[in-house]
């Protein structure tokens, strides 16, 4: 009996080819953002809201995971953003390599910044990277304040915490204290902004948030496109 | 689920490592997975089990080695262990840390059998 030794990391097909993504991406400055949250938290909701907002001043690209179907890229579509749809087909995430060619087509184009909507899942989606500079995830308030607890690996990578659905929190037990709490013992400081994508609220934060993140990933912030 | 993807991957990389090197039966394969690694190990062991079935990998068995999540403390320089993924140093209660291990999906060696050996060598 001998060992073969291997050492080699089980994503490492995945990492490498997000490396690629993420310097394709930032040869050109372009910011990435990876939108992730369980089925039906709001992620198309947030993005026909807050997209336009920065549709306004930067150019905006979207790539959009499905297992099936285009009823999300044809939502968005709507917004005159180009929309590159992914169906994956029974994969429960997006993965860097499914990603790749889209991205390539990206950079390619005229974009300053790149959205990719990830499949509805709170698990895998966590685990691989897709070239993104930074990870926002939304949790709605109908899901329970306890979450972060049951998804601690999800919350740890998220840049970014969005809390939607807020219009309906007299309707739930909900507790935004216990919620933001349990957020950050997985991830101290992890910054939160409450949204409700029917009455507004917060959408301009999240806006703001977008914004700082693209001019710096510009560098000292080239002249936006004409509007 | 995505390990299927996973397991798929793992007999892929073995595959490349095996095909370099003469050997017998291939008997373990070993993976050191992170408590925080999204993969579960039971689910790992099934899919490999099944994505196995005729390959040479089939009947091998997956050892897989568990890593607790343990945090470096920024603060006080020391390593604890995380309870109830409550990221906060064990020692002093900082919230400055780092994950020291725990995040582990590492494909780390394969036991084979000599080439010369019979197949049904009771070594084990």
């Amino acid at each position: 009996m001998h060992l073969i030794d291997v050492q080699s990391g089980l994503l490492a097909n995945n990492d490498a080819v997000a490396a690629e993504n993420r310097a394709m991406l930032a040869r050109r400055g372009i910011y990435a953002v990876n939108v992730m949250s369980a089925p039906g938290a709001g992620k198309t909701s947030l993005l026909e809201r807050v997209l336009p907002l920065l549709a306004a001043r930067w150019r905006v690209a979207v790539i959009e995971g499905d297992i099936v179907g285009s009823a999300d890229a044809e939502r968005l579509a709507r917004l005159n953003l180009p929309v590159e749809q992914i169906n994956t087909g029974g994969a429960c995430h997006l993965d860097a390599r499914m990603v790749h060619p889209a991205v390539h087509a990206v950079v390619h184009g005229p974009a300053d910044v790149l959205v990719f909507e990830n499949v509805g899942n709170l698990v895998c989606p966590a685990e691989f990277d897709l070239g993104e500079d930074d990870a926002l995830m939304l949790l709605s308030v109908t899901e329970g304040h306890d979450k972060p607890k049951k998804y601690p690996l999800m919350f740890r990578r998220a840049g970014l915490l969005v809390l939607n659905k807020v219009d309906l929190l007299a309707m739930t037990d909900f507790s935004v204290e216990e919620a933001v709490q349990a957020a950050r013992d997985v991830h101290p400081g992890l910054e939160v902004i409450r949204t409700s994508c029917r009455t507004g609220e917060g959408i301009a934060d999240v806006a703001a948030w977008f914004e700082l993140r693209i001019v710096a990933k510009r560098g000292r912030g080239s002249p936006p496109v004409q509007g | 689920m995505h390990e299927a993807g996973i397991a798929e991957y793992l007999i892929e990389v073995a595959e490349q490592h095996l095909r370099r090197v003469p050997h017998g039966p291939v008997r373990r394969l070993h993976v050191r997975i992170g408590e925080m690694a999204g993969v579960n190990p039971d689910s790992l062991d099934f899919a490999f089990e099944c994505i196995a079935k005729g390959t040479e990998l089939e009947g091998a068995r997956l050892d897989v080695e568990r890593v607790p999540l343990q945090l470096d403390c920024d603060a006080c320089g020391r390593r604890t262990p995380v309870a109830d993924y409550v990221f906060r140093c064990g020692a002093c209660g900082s919230e400055t840390t780092r994950i020291a291990t725990g995040r582990e999906l590492q494909f780390v060696a394969i036991d084979v059998d000599d080439p010369a050996e019979e197949v049904g060598g009771a070594s084990h």
